[in-house]
């Protein structure tokens, strides 16, 4: 089975960010830059497949050059091949540019699946899986904490607000996985070592047969029009306990449907 | 031989043939012997290369102290004692029958007269000796039967043939006394004591008799040395060669050194094969007497944890003796070898090693120097660096290690926020223009109890004028958890970026708040070209008060004991300074713990056990304070921020909030400059 899992470079999440006041986007220089530590969660869903059923996981990641470095996390931790798609010209590209790159350089091989996470951990739009889909012109499974691939389908446990739904598809399809699906692994050093050598294949925005101006910033339809601090969040309740805690706690888990 | 010289006959009713017999199979013995140890020495030679053989006049001096000068075998009283008695019976005994060779079948005559009365003496009461040593020996294992000291059938069969061999001994030299001395009335006889008394109820018996019984025991003793001398090497009774040798043998790095491996050029990393270990590691089994000290000591195994450091040095040995075909054909478990099961995981269960807090109490308690911990942190190297198999609630610490350079998940941007409001200069600030480095530490820097103690000594630091200034959010984790669980890549990375950060400013003076940080700065960051000044805090307060540059003047009312530090105490030598400045403290009433200073036990921390749950029998931290309520005393002192969590925890977990509480001594010392508030002196 071949797995296709998307990766991005992003600024360290746990690292306090910045955003340039100038675009209205995240500060991407002179920063810590990681593996979406939300993609290991796909990362380790493809190796558990490979490993159930065989095959070949690849990395795809978009990005430039030093993507790479991320992409070797990915490989550390056991894939066995890299695609990247890096251009000066896919600078500034919004979801929909990056997902017609990622869609053409995943046309060009023969994926059975391709998972990505939920979200990015920069940009949290949440749209590129959906647009990858629409894109390939594939089913799409979202929000799996739980996947099975069997008989042509991947079968998923679709998290919801309250429990979850058993959705199923043909294959190919584009999964997006949840951080409740499995507990990624930890690079072991001989990984670390053998991922340094590990072939990591750069195609061009030619390459992929796409013209400059269906990428990058050229290509964008998203704009980002303005930045607002959050809402604070709310203190939470505090609840005292006049013999009738128990009661307090349980309507209040119930109201939320936790119980 | 004339009659009235004071000596013996010796071979007294041995014929010339049975001398004979007696050397072929002594030769017979020699050859079994010589074959179990070439048998031996050819798995050790499996091992990797190490250098034990510099410095050799050190290496002499500590086989004699370890070895016949029972430097710490005799520590221990009863079992230094019995093994004294057997030790010095038997070599007493061994040169004495050479003595007897040498006369006998070389014709040096030399046992009469004078000599012949002490040298009769001396192997007698010796050998009575060794038969009270084997006699403590038996009463220990079969009567005692104390926990660490589990019996196999072999101790039974040893101690079977030392006993056997004494007694048939003198049972020899009682019926030839019966027979010729006691029935000529030589006067000199009671200088064998042994033998005069064994002889007394056999004198009565008709010659014909004796010399028959004589003829029967003296076979059956020679036979029993002998099997005793061929069974050496096969048994336990190997250590009687390896155990001293393991003293020449024994490490002269600092202690509290791990081995820094070369990552990049390394094929394999720790060690999960024997191919791993170095020759010393096999050799350390072998040198094992099987005399449970360590597993006395071990925390862990104390508390019903699966560890037992014995076990550890034990299940190699028989590793390797019961895969010696395969292992001396070249094979090998990485290559999947159906007849080798795992060393790791099979052989020896990696709880075992999840379970050890490296708090070296095992090490410092071995009479033969076997070098225990440095085995199980490379066998967690392997489980770590090659199969990434660990604790899975260390894989969090790992990434916070690597990206926050904290094990937790708090920025490292925030380092220096305990410092807020104190006016303390960075290293940046002062260009390096300042005496000392204050190394903080991550739990000095970020815990809100230890930020407390920090905060005190910073202004006692300040108070006393010392010159002094800190990294900031330059500094980073020493890499102490992560190299002792075993990712010493995450290790290796931490250090060299530390190392280059303090070369930077041209660091030379170092004082820690934390042991774990100090230890790992002197004694291992010279490995990457880090070579500073280090001391611990608690050395630098006790210089201040000495040279009077800060004076405790007002009375604590407490009563404290003093909880060692393993990697300030054991691993470093340090006793001395944090009961100095405990003493200097006006009021304080200091009781120590029955388990202290080299015998202190670990508050369960060490190791990164710190950040593993801990999920077997009862708590380390608890069993601790167990030991410090029982001197009665209401406030521990700690002097290592790891201590102090875990034993602050170990109070409430007891529920004795209200009568106990824990203080760093610094806290106690600010107290007592009247700088309570400063300090925080509350333990909650």
């Amino acid at each position: 089975m071949n797995v296709y899992v998307c990766v991005k470079q992003v600024p360290d999440p746990n690292a306090p960010g910045k955003m340039d006041p100038a675009t209205n986007r995240l500060v991407r220089e002179g920063v810590e830059l990681v593996m979406d530590p939300w993609d290991e969660y796909g990362v380790e869903a493809g190796l558990q497949l490979v490993e159930q059923h065989g095959g070949v996981l690849t990395v795809i990641s978009m990005g430039p050059e030093r993507a790479k470095e991320a992409m070797r996390k990915a490989l550390a931790m056991g894939a066995e091949r890299g695609v990247l798609v890096s251009d000066p010209a896919l600078a500034g590209s919004d979801a929909l540019a990056t997902a017609r790159a990622l869609a053409e350089a995943i046309k060009r091989e023969s994926p059975d699946i391709v998972i990505c996470g939920t979200e990015s951990s920069d940009g949290s739009t949440g749209l590129m899986p959906g647009m990858l889909a629409e894109l390939l012109g594939w089913p799409q499974l979202t929000f799996a904490k739980k996947l099975a691939v069997g008989d042509g389908k991947a079968t998923i446990h679709r998290q919801t607000e309250v429990g979850f739904q058993i959705v199923e598809a043909p294959l190919p399809v584009v999964v997006t996985v949840t951080g409740g699906i499995n507990e990624p692994r930890y690079p072991s050093l001989k990984g670390i070592m053998t991922a340094k050598r590990k072939e990591i294949v750069e195609l061009s925005v030619g390459a992929l047969g796409l013209s400059a101006d269906q990428v990058g910033a050229a290509g964008a339809k998203e704009q980002v029009l303005d930045l607002a601090k959050p809402e604070e969040r709310q203190s939470g309740t505090i609840a005292s306990d006049e013999g009738d805690g128990g009661v307090k706690i349980a309507d209040f888990l119930q109201q939320r449907r936790f119980i | 031989m004339p009659g009235s010289e004071i000596s013996r006959e010796i071979y007294w009713n041995v014929t010339a043939f049975s001398v004979v017999l007696m050397y072929l199979l002594a030769g017979a013995t020699i050859a079994v012997f010589t074959y179990g140890f070439y048998r031996r020495y050819r798995l050790w030679r499996l091992g990797k290369p190490a250098n034990r053989l510099d410095h050799v006049m050190q290496r002499v001096a500590a086989f004699i102290a370890y070895g016949p000068g029972h430097g710490r075998t005799a520590r221990d009283l009863y079992p230094g004692l019995m093994h004294l008695l057997i030790f010095s019976g038997f070599v007493t005994l061994f040169i004495g029958t050479l003595m007897i060779m040498v006369q006998a079948d070389f014709d040096v005559q030399f046992l009469h007269g004078q000599f012949y009365l002490f040298y009769s003496l001396f192997l007698d009461v010796f050998g009575f000796l060794a038969i009270v040593g084997v006699l403590m020996a038996l009463f220990q294992r079969y009567v005692v039967k104390p926990e660490y000291l589990y019996a196999m059938y072999y101790d039974g069969i040893v101690l079977g043939l030392l006993l056997a061999n004494l007694v048939t001994g003198f049972g020899v030299e009682g019926l030839r006394m019966a027979a010729t001395e006691l029935r000529q009335g030589v006067a000199w006889a009671a200088w064998s004591p042994v033998g005069y008394v064994v002889a007394q109820p056999l004198v009565a018996l008709d010659p014909g008799a004796l010399q028959a019984l004589h003829t029967g025991f003296w076979w059956l003793h020679l036979l029993l040395a002998l099997a005793f001398i061929a069974y050496m090497p096969y048994s336990k009774m190997l250590h009687s060669f390896t155990s001293p040798l393991n003293t020449f043998l024994r490490s002269f790095e600092p202690k509290g050194q791990l081995s820094t491996p070369d990552l990049e050029t390394a094929e394999t990393f720790g060690a999960g094969r024997i191919r791993d270990f170095t020759w010393k590691d096999l050799f350390d089994g072998d040198a094992c007497t099987e005399c449970g000290r360590c597993t006395a000591v071990c925390p862990a195994r104390s508390t019903g944890k699966l560890l037992d450091p014995k076990l550890i040095v034990l299940d190699l040995r028989n590793y390797i003796t019961r895969h010696e075909r395969g292992l001396l054909a070249g094979r090998d478990v990485a290559a999947g070898d159906p007849a080798l099961p795992a060393l790791v995981g099979e052989a020896i269960p990696e709880q075992m090693l999840w379970d050890c807090t490296t708090c070296r109490a095992c090490m410092q308690a071995c009479p033969v120097l076997i070098e225990h911990v440095p085995k199980i942190v490379n066998m967690r190297r392997y489980l770590v660096l090659e199969e990434s198999r660990f604790p899975r609630e260390v894989q969090g610490v790992f990434n916070n290690l690597e990206n926050r350079f904290n094990p937790w998940q708090l920025p490292h941007q925030q380092r220096a926020a305990w410092a807020e409001g104190l006016d303390i200069p960075t290293m940046a600030e002062t260009k390096g223009q300042v005496e000392y480095l204050l190394w903080v530490g991550c739990f000095g820097a970020f815990d809100d109890r230890n930020k407390r103690v920090t905060r005190a000594l910073a202004k006692i630091l300040k108070e006393a004028g010392v010159s002094f200034a800190i990294l900031g959010s330059e500094e980073k984790c020493t890499g102490d958890p992560a190299r002792r669980i075993g990712n010493e890549y995450l290790y290796q990375m931490l250090a060299q970026e530390n190392v280059e950060t303090l070369n930077g400013y041209g660091v030379r003076k170092i004082v820690t708040q934390c042991p774990h940080c100090f230890n790992t700065i002197r004694n291992e960051y010279p490995d990457f070209g880090g070579r500073y000044e280090v001391i611990h805090h608690t050395q630098l307060l006790a210089e201040l008060i000495a040279q009077g540059r800060i004076k405790p003047t007002k009375p604590v009312d407490e009563h404290i004991t003093f909880h060692d530090p393993c990697y300030l105490g054991r691993y470093n030598d340090e006793y001395d300074a944090p009961r100095y400045i405990l003493k200097s403290i006006p009021g304080l009433r200091l009781s120590e713990m029955a388990a202290s200073r080299e015998k202190s036990f670990c508050c369960g921390a060490g190791g990164g056990r710190m950040f593993m749950e801990e999920k077997q029998g009862a708590r380390v931290n608890q069993t601790r304070v167990g030991m410090a309520q029982a001197t009665g005393a209401d406030v521990i002192a700690a002097a290592c921020p790891f201590c102090t969590v875990m034993l602050e925890d170990g109070i409430t977990g007891k529920g004795l909030s209200e009568q106990m509480r824990l203080r760093d001594c610094v806290e106690l010392l600010a107290e007592s400059l009247g700088e309570a508030q400063a300090g925080g002196s509350g333990a909650g």
